[in-house]
């Protein structure tokens, strides 16, 4: 499945392209002398590495899937990855959450807003600025946020820290969260702006307001639920958008998260983290389309078969 | 009644969307050809490693690993009245006496793998963070001297500089509760001089067996290969943390107990959340006297801009640094406290004389010439830094004034490449040399410092950039795999303890004598000169060791690093530190301090 | 990097709610004019990429030079003699961006022409033949959108080298995914329809289809994802040079801006990094618009079906 080909993937691609022994010993990969040696021999066992490529993937998947992702190769005693993993992973998430609600947040009411001014001059205007805040690149937003919230107007502080307290923790995470929200909320903005204003012009619409529902419950009640449908799928696609967008965001904002991780690891070629974070991120990915999908289920009844 | 036949094509796309990923994730796996490499080859295998993880984005160079203060120390020595002057001690008088309490938060440069001082090769924050959970068996004064610490004693045996007995301080615990004999000290050593990284720099002076005597529970006696009046510096880094044996022999077996330091030292290891806040709290029952700040935290913050600011916003009460920048930010702020220190290490571009085309001397002289001194002083030193001719400042005692630096002088430059060029067609392409920097990867300086040197050197070199992670770069120029390099080093308070970056047997497959340079006349120098202790002697021969290393052109000297010590208003002490005997302490080495006597006030 | 697979996939979600549209809706979008907007940003692009060309003739100053002015230190703000200011080092930061430009602009085009070759005729064949061949390619596609793709960027660059060519190719895989899905999904609604079953009854073979009935019409809504995706693989160069990871030998607008997102500086002299910023931000905005534009215009809606 897709996931096995992930991980063999990028399992031959790191074993083949990178250089294990290395990794595991560093500059005394290379060393000639006894103890060296040694040490050369023992890693050589311990990590099976005279064994034939597909050999040394079949062990790792077996130790992989019954959750022991092995050990940070590049860290001083070697912790195990899962430690890294469940550190790291919620914060991530919380991020990537936390800017999916500012998204929602920001983009419902805009878009009913505009939606129901469609082609105003004020829509105009809306739409003019969705579409500039979609070409910033997240890097650039965040540097320019960073530098008028955190620098000029102090209301975020510049740094995240681990051991904080939860409020203060949140609260260095709404600047991140804000980055990776806004170019979000104008996609979100500007798809459901274009499907209310078609679901707006359909019969039953006309036929309610003629039956004299109000405005406001029209756009509520009836005129979202179709819109939903392709929301729903690029709501979903965008949050794995995010996930790749958090890795700038947490390097900018010095987030220590998975997204940190997985680029230092990729950088000192530290196989099972890089193995570890691959894998989560591509069963979320799988996971989410798996939601999607139920989600259509139950907002369409046509689709269930 | 609705109609939407043609929304049942967008059904069908996004449905196929999804069913799709839902078949591949049902069936089983067909195959499949997305590749994720193309060009069959890759550059070479060199990858990371445990070796020390120092940021650069502050300094304009990189540090050695097993720190610039493993077993051989650091700093030049000095006069004794030369002392306050070369040491910028910017810290507060009259405040009172000292009171406990308070939490103090220190921004480092980067943060480090491990904490482990016999297997774990400490930079310059690693080496910060030990200094508030273990003791050296030496430290250094005011004068430059190594005077007993955690040890009681230590002296040479009968006057013979190859032979030193030392003697521990009795009644002391380790953290643990271990008590402290002369076998913890012995077991520190040997594993530190037995592991494959960090006993690189310890190893070449010391037979393979018999590097240590014990002599009774407190005593011990040291033998080395050849004298040196100057052993006991040795001591007041890495070589002289005293782990508990304890621990060292729990983390043999569980590595993951190498971020869990256990010493004797004034503070506790707490908790350690990498890349975020290591944390230390009191030990009420320290040795050496009355602790006063309750912890002391340690948070790594690589941008040195970013960290300025935090100790100007509040939030972080000190910070090491040594980028221009971020000092002269701290300087405009008068509530800042700096100790300032010029007297460490020096950054350099690195040629390797090992491998061409800088083996011949032509070259790397030419690249002298072409290195343009004065726009770096001005936009990467920024007016803050000293340009360097050598390893000494201008004050101090081995300065040797007819050493210059002869660079800024391209057209003599060309003189040079042309007629290797010449000779050597085959490592030049159009008429200029071609040659590969390498540096880490990450730092914005060391981009500009780049990109700033090749405007010089492009006259008669082509040059091609080569950045890599941290770890790969300290590695590369250890195995000798680099042209040029940019580096930070020679930062020892004894010039005697730098030997180990100089001396030929140090050269080898994983070489610390990094330009890979053997001079068997130098050496000589070298050991002559760390033997004695007579004054004039010294001064001869150090500046003769300089004449050599500047017409060998290996080192292109930029300029001495400025290492500063910044301390929020409210804190004290920094400068207080005494040792058993009531001996001043030196107040900071190579941008680390101490933090024993350190007290904050409201 | 949010943007690369969410752009790409909003582009496409766009697409399909667009062929989704009811035939009311078409009267009033269908043939909307290309508008004034469209070729301002078509100008725009002409202009950037003829100076980006004509760089090494037009009288730019030295982008590698430092210009220092005694007893002044740099950066120096922008003025008559530097348009742009000048950096730390005081190099001319017009001259810079606007060398940028030749590698940026080049990743860009670059990237998107592979992946349009690769993945549009990709996603064209595939369905067009369905079966087997098909599900093999859609299961590729999936793969390579569940892999993260700054990580994949990571990956792939760090265990290659980081030239020019690396560097477009892998952001030309990164493309290759999602626009083989739009290919495909484009290419599902005409291969249904009367002409292509006209064509097939007539004897014609299946590359002739393909080239002669199918091309033509897919080419449409590509270039308009074209266009956009363009403006992505820019950004997506931005990003990796912003972690430092872009290519090694050049200047990139990536790079300039990295070089200039530091705290002090964007305090002291912020026109280091909005330089290339503005200019950036032109040519994604140019490039979006344009590409909205396009599909809009262009958009076949299956009225008469």
């Amino acid at each position: 499945m897709l996931l096995l080909v992930i991980s063999m993937l990028t399992f031959g691609a790191m074993n083949v392209l990178g250089d294990p022994l290395f990794n595991i010993l560093g500059v005394t990969a290379s060393a000639t002398d006894e103890d060296s040696l040694q040490k050369i021999e023992a890693a050589k066992e311990e990590y099976n590495l005279d064994d034939p490529l597909p050999v040394r993937y079949a062990i790792w998947l077996g130790g992989f899937v019954q959750g022991d992702f092995g050990v940070q190769f590049s860290e001083d005693g070697q912790p195990p990855v899962r430690n890294l993993i469940v550190e790291r992973l919620p914060r991530t998430l919380s991020l990537v959450i936390l800017a999916q609600l500012m998204a929602l947040a920001i983009s419902l009411p805009w878009a009913l807003w505009s939606a129901s001014r469609a082609d105003s001059k004020a829509d105009k205007v809306s739409t003019v600025g969705a579409f500039l805040t979609i070409s910033i690149p997240n890097f650039a937003l965040a540097v320019i946020l960073s530098y008028i919230l955190s620098i000029k107007l102090g209301w975020f502080p510049l740094v995240y820290e681990a051991d904080a307290p939860f409020p203060s923790r949140l609260h260095a995470m709404i600047l991140p969260a804000f980055t990776l929200a806004l170019p979000a909320a104008a996609v979100y903005q500007r798809l459901l702006r274009t499907d209310l204003i078609t679901t707006l012009q359909e019969d039953f619409i006309l036929t309610a307001r003629a039956k004299g529902v109000s405005r406001r419950s029209i756009l509520f009640k009836h005129a979202l639920r179709p819109s939903l449908f392709s929301f729903v799928t690029v709501f979903g696609i965008t949050t794995g958008a995010l996930i790749g967008g958090a890795l700038v965001v947490e390097s900018i904002f010095l987030i220590p998260g998975l997204g940190r991780a997985i680029v230092e690891a990729v950088l000192r070629e530290d196989f099972p983290v890089v193995l570890a974070i691959v894998m989560i991120v591509a069963a979320i990915f799988v996971l989410l389309n798996l939601v999607i999908d139920l989600i259509y289920s139950l907002i369409d009844p046509r689709v269930r078969r | 009644m609705r109609t939407r036949p043609s929304r049942r094509a967008a059904k069908y796309g996004l449905a196929a969307l999804v069913s799709f990923s839902l078949i591949a994730a049902a069936c089983g796996g067909s195959d499949d050809n997305a590749s994720d490499d193309t060009t069959a080859d890759s550059t070479a295998d060199t990858t990371a490693d445990t070796s020390d993880a120092t940021a650069t984005s502050d300094a304009p160079t990189t540090d050695a690993p097993a720190g610039t203060d493993a077993p051989e120390g650091t700093d030049a020595p000095t006069g004794t009245e030369v002392k306050e002057g070369e040491i910028d001690i910017g810290m507060n008088t009259d405040v009172g006496d000292p009171v406990p309490g308070g939490t103090l938060r220190y921004g480092l440069e980067a943060d480090v793998d491990g904490l482990n001082p016999t297997s774990s090769a400490l930079s310059a924050p690693g080496l910060m963070m030990a200094n508030a959970v273990f003791d050296t068996l030496t430290a250094w004064d005011v004068d430059g001297k190594a005077v007993p610490y955690l040890a009681e004693s230590i002296e040479p045996l009968d006057g013979d500089f190859s032979k030193w007995v030392l003697t521990i301080r009795q009644g002391i615990t380790f953290h643990d509760g271990t008590p402290l004999n002369i076998d913890a000290i012995i077991q520190s050593f040997e594993t530190q001089r037995q592991d494959p990284l960090v006993g690189l720099a310890v190893k070449p002076f010391y037979p393979e067996t018999g590097a240590v005597d014990r002599i009774d529970d407190y005593t011990a006696q040291f033998n080395l290969l050849e004298p040196n009046a100057f052993f006991p510096g040795a001591l007041t880094g890495q070589l002289g943390y005293v782990s508990s044996p304890t621990w060292i022999a729990a983390a043999l077996d569980d590595p993951t107990l190498n971020q869990k330091p256990v010493g004797t030292g004034p503070f506790v290891f707490d908790s350690r959340s990498p890349d975020s806040v290591t944390r230390f709290v009191r030990n009420d029952s320290w040795w050496n006297g009355e602790v006063y700040l309750d912890a002391v935290e340690f948070v790594p913050v690589p941008d040195a801009d970013t960290r300025a600011e935090l100790l100007l916003e509040g939030d972080i009460n000190a910070l090491q640094t040594s980028d221009p920048g971020a000092i002269l930010k701290l300087d405009e702020d008068s509530s800042v406290q700096q100790v300032k220190d010029e007297t460490s290490e020096e950054g350099f571009a690195m040629m390797n004389s090992g491998s061409p085309p800088f083996d011949d001397i032509r070259a790397r002289e030419a690249l002298t010439l072409a290195t343009p001194e004065e726009n770096y002083l001005n936009l990467i030193g920024l007016g803050v830094l000293r340009p360097a001719s050598q390893r000494y400042i201008p004050e101090s005692k081995y300065y040797n004034p007819d050493v210059t630096m002869h660079m800024d002088d391209p057209a003599a430059a060309k003189v040079l490449s042309d007629e290797y060029c010449g000779e050597v067609p085959e490592n030049c392409t159009d008429g200029k040399i071609n040659m590969e920097l390498q540096y880490p990867a990450g730092s914005v300086v060391l981009d500009q410092t780049s990109d700033l040197l090749i405007q010089g050197w492009s006259g008669s070199f082509n040059v091609t950039v080569q950045t890599i992670p941290q770890d790969e770069h300290i590695q590369e120029a250890a195995l000798g795999q680099y042209n040029v390099v940019l580096w930070r080093q020679f930062g020892a308070e004894d010039p005697a303890l730098d030997n180990v970056w100089l001396l030929c047997r140090t050269v080898g497959g994983i070489s610390l004598n990094w330009p890979k340079f053997c001079d068997p006349s130098r050496d000589e120098l070298l050991l002559q000169a760390q033997a004695t202790t007579d004054e004039a002697t010294r001064i001869d021969l150090y500046k003769q060791i300089e004449q050599k290393l500047h017409d060998d052109y290996l080192y292109i000297f930029l300029a001495h690093t400025l290492w500063s010590n910044a301390f929020a208003e409210n804190v004290h002490g920094v400068c207080d530190r005494v040792s058993p005997e009531d001996v001043p302490l030196r107040c900071v080495s190579n941008g680390r301090n101490w933090f024993s006597s350190i007290w904050m006030s409201e | 990097m949010t943007d690369l697979s969410t752009h790409m996939e909003h582009g496409q979600a766009n697409l399909l709610a667009d062929l989704g549209q009811m035939p009311a809706q078409d009267v009033t979008q269908k043939g909307r004019r290309l508008g004034i907007g469209f070729w301002l940003a078509i100008a725009f692009m002409v202009v950037i990429v003829l100076v980006a060309v004509l760089a090494p003739w037009l009288p730019l100053k030295d982008p590698e030079k430092s210009y220092v002015i005694a007893g002044e230190r740099p950066p120096y703000s922008p003025s008559w003699q530097f348009w742009f200011g000048t950096d730390q080092l005081s190099r001319d930061m017009f001259s810079r961006t606007i060398w940028g430009a030749r590698i940026s602009l080049t990743v860009g085009f670059s990237a998107i022409a592979f992946g349009m070759l690769v993945g549009g005729s990709c996603g064209m064949i595939a369905c067009y033949f369905r079966g087997r061949f098909n599900a093999i390619i859609s299961f590729v596609f999936v793969v390579l959108l569940s892999f993260p793709a700054l990580v994949l960027a990571i990956l792939i660059t760090s265990l290659l080298d980081r030239s020019l060519f690396t560097i477009s190719f892998t952001i030309g895989i990164l493309s290759v995914a999602p626009v083989g899905m739009v290919s495909r999904a484009t290419t599902i609604s005409f291969a249904d329809r009367e002409f292509v079953l006209a064509a097939r009854s007539l004897g014609a073979r299946h590359p002739r289809i393909i080239l002669r009935e199918l091309l033509p019409n897919v080419v449409i809504p590509m270039s308009a994802l074209a266009l956009l995706g363009v403006a992505v693989a820019i950004v997506a160069e931005g990003g990796l040079a912003f972690l430092g990871l872009s290519v090694q030998q050049g200047i990139t607008w990536g790079k300039l801006i990295q070089n200039g997102a530091g705290r002090s500086d964007l305090e002291d002299a912020p026109w280091i990094a909005f330089s290339p910023i503005l200019v950036l931000f032109l040519t994604v905005l140019s490039l979006n618009f344009a590409g909205d534009r396009l599909r809009s215009h262009f958009d076949v809606k299956e009225t008469a079906l």
